[in-house]
């Protein structure tokens, strides 16, 4: 794998984790992600490849349709969240976990077993709309940036105030005249659309598409990014997706070892550092001693 | 401020329950509770464990529902509505056993009281704008002042989870505040308090309401206290109002007596 594709695939992996990071942030274990996810990639590989309209007069797949892609991906996943979101949130703790993974799998029964979607083997000949890695690494790393912008001005924001108060007391921000039921819903539903966003620069950038791309293992892999990069701040989930993406990569040279380092580090981190590995209070100490 | 009779009616209430139950399972923790609360009183519930105080509490603010009878607020049935709709109503609460966001700084606690008054456009939160910027410093004055007024503002970065207890029981008081309600409901506000920041609570308690037109009700152990606090007082007793009216009158109801001391043979 080249370098750079190496980059798109660490940004991707840095976005599904943000994107498992903003229910948390409201105390909601939402593993959704892989489902809206596989969503945004299901439009943006019907759209291409079945709409000749979008494919433009041949030289190349039009970077026009490609953000015509991403709205319509982003407006289908925030429908489905809103509709599935109201009921779903309801439940507590693990429950809403497993009901979340129920719906990642139903999503890949769904579309293993559907025409439109390709079946089994999915859709294949998704159109390039960038030459090579270095044009989807710049696409995918400004869509990480804005989204990373935007979890930073959550925290200077009431709706970033209101989703840390439901966390740490649920009761008392409903007291406080928080409407919690649509704070939740709205930290599902960016969610979603970030989840839905990332597919459709993977589903290009994959060239093809098929119901695997989701399932329950990509919803533990999801949520180890943020476990491991920690899940009180965005910078934690960004982190988490970057070196859980690329350390099986960068650890190639040693050979069969490598998952052997790979479990190591999955296992050790959550008992060395409980919180992941960026909190706020490491964060302030860094700024102090720099 | 002019204090209201102790016999109220019903028509020029705050806040009037009528017949209230409240059951769970076998126990029926509010057994056919009336009483009304008149607009600028300081309104006492005394009783002795498990006499269904908190229930109460809980009933009015939303947490729970009871399963007869109806709790009415100015002049619509507020029984059923969720919590944060009756706090945007006007009824703000502490709790018994603390609910702070105990990780955020008392600062942020108050802020979160303030959610509504946070309102402000989405496109310049996001980019930052100094139209934003200004309403958010103002907003943390706000907050600011509110501690002050509970005297924390010298902790204000702190974590809440890392005050005293009493001091925690004020910055309840404060981010109740901050929500901006006509009835405050305290529950028991000086638990774990030593006897001088008992008086300074029963002060700030005072200060608080002419200072913001409020109405109180508030559940506390401590009789002396309640008796020079509250306007009025009314006693629960198993779940059943057994004593309703001024501290002098229900100071000497057979009714209490029998129920602090027991029965004398």
């Amino acid at each position: 794998m080249s370098d750079l594709s190496l980059l798109v695939q660490m940004g991707f992996g840095a976005l599904l984790a943000l994107s498992v990071y903003l229910p948390l942030r409201c105390g909601q274990l939402s593993l959704a992600t892989p489902g809206f996810y596989v969503i945004g990639g299901y439009v943006a590989a019907l759209l291409s490849t079945s709409w000749s309209a979008l494919s433009g007069d041949g030289a190349g797949y039009p970077l026009t349709s490609l953000a015509l892609e991403l709205v319509v991906a982003a407006l289908v996943a925030a429908a489905v969240a809103l509709v599935l979101g109201r009921p779903v949130l309801q439940l507590r703790g693990i429950y809403l976990a497993i009901a979340t993974i129920a719906l990642v799998e139903i999503l890949r029964v769904l579309n293993l077993n559907l025409a439109w979607s390709g079946g089994a083997v999915g859709i294949f000949g998704i159109p390039q709309p960038f030459a090579g890695p270095g044009g989807y690494a710049l696409a995918t790393w400004v869509l990480l940036a804005l989204v990373c912008w935007l979890c930073a001005r959550l925290e200077d924001m009431r709706l970033g105030r209101a989703m840390a108060a439901i966390r740490d007391d649920e009761l008392a921000a409903r007291c406080m005249g928080i409407p919690s039921a649509d704070v939740k819903l709205t930290a599902f539903v960016i969610s979603a659309v970030i989840a839905a966003l990332t597919g459709v620069l993977a589903a290009h950038f994959l060239n093809t598409w098929n119901a695997r791309q989701g399932g329950f293992d990509a919803s533990i892999t999801t949520l180890a990014f943020v476990v491991f990069g920690g899940s009180r701040i965005w910078l934690g989930p960004v982190l988490g997706g970057l070196v859980i993406t690329a350390l099986p990569e960068l650890l190639r040279p040693v050979g069969d070892l490598r998952l052997i380092l790979f479990g190591l580090v999955i296992l050790l981190g959550p008992i060395l550092f409980p919180q992941g590995l960026i909190t706020p209070e490491r964060l302030a100490r860094l700024q102090q001693t720099l | 401020m002019q204090v209201p009779s102790a016999q109220a009616t019903a028509a020029s209430s705050l806040l009037a329950l009528e017949e209230v139950s409240c059951r769970f399972g076998g126990l029926l923790a509010l057994d056919r509770v009336s009483l009304q609360v008149q607009p600028g009183e300081i309104f006492g519930l005394i009783g002795p464990n498990g006499a269904g105080k908190t229930t109460l509490f809980n009933l009015i603010s939303g947490v729970g529902r009871p399963t007869a009878g109806s709790i009415r607020w100015s002049d619509g049935a507020i029984n059923g509505l969720p919590p944060d709709r009756i706090n945007r109503l006007g009824i703000g609460r502490t709790f018994q056993n603390l609910h702070l966001f105990q990780r955020l700084s008392c600062l942020e606690n108050v802020l979160i009281g303030l959610h509504h008054s946070a309102r402000a456009p989405l496109l310049p939160a996001l980019l930052g704008r100094r139209s934003f910027r200004q309403s958010q410093g103002e907003l943390r004055q706000r907050a600011l002042e509110l501690l002050e007024l509970v005297d924390l503002a010298d902790t204000a970065r702190q974590p809440a989870g890392s005050l005293p207890y009493g001091s925690q029981r004020r910055l309840e008081i404060a981010r109740a505040l901050a929500t901006a309600p006509r009835l405050l409901l305290l529950d028991e506000p000086a638990a774990g308090m030593n006897p001088i920041e008992k008086e300074e609570l029963s002060a700030l308690i005072r200060r608080l309401r002419s200072r913001f037109d409020l109405t109180v009700l508030v559940i506390e152990h401590h009789v002396p206290l309640m008796m020079s606090l509250c306007d009025r007082l009314a006693v629960l007793n198993f779940g059943r109002r057994i004593a309703l009216g001024t501290p002098e009158s229900v100071r000497h109801d057979p009714a209490v007596i029998e129920a602090y001391l027991g029965v004398s043979a």
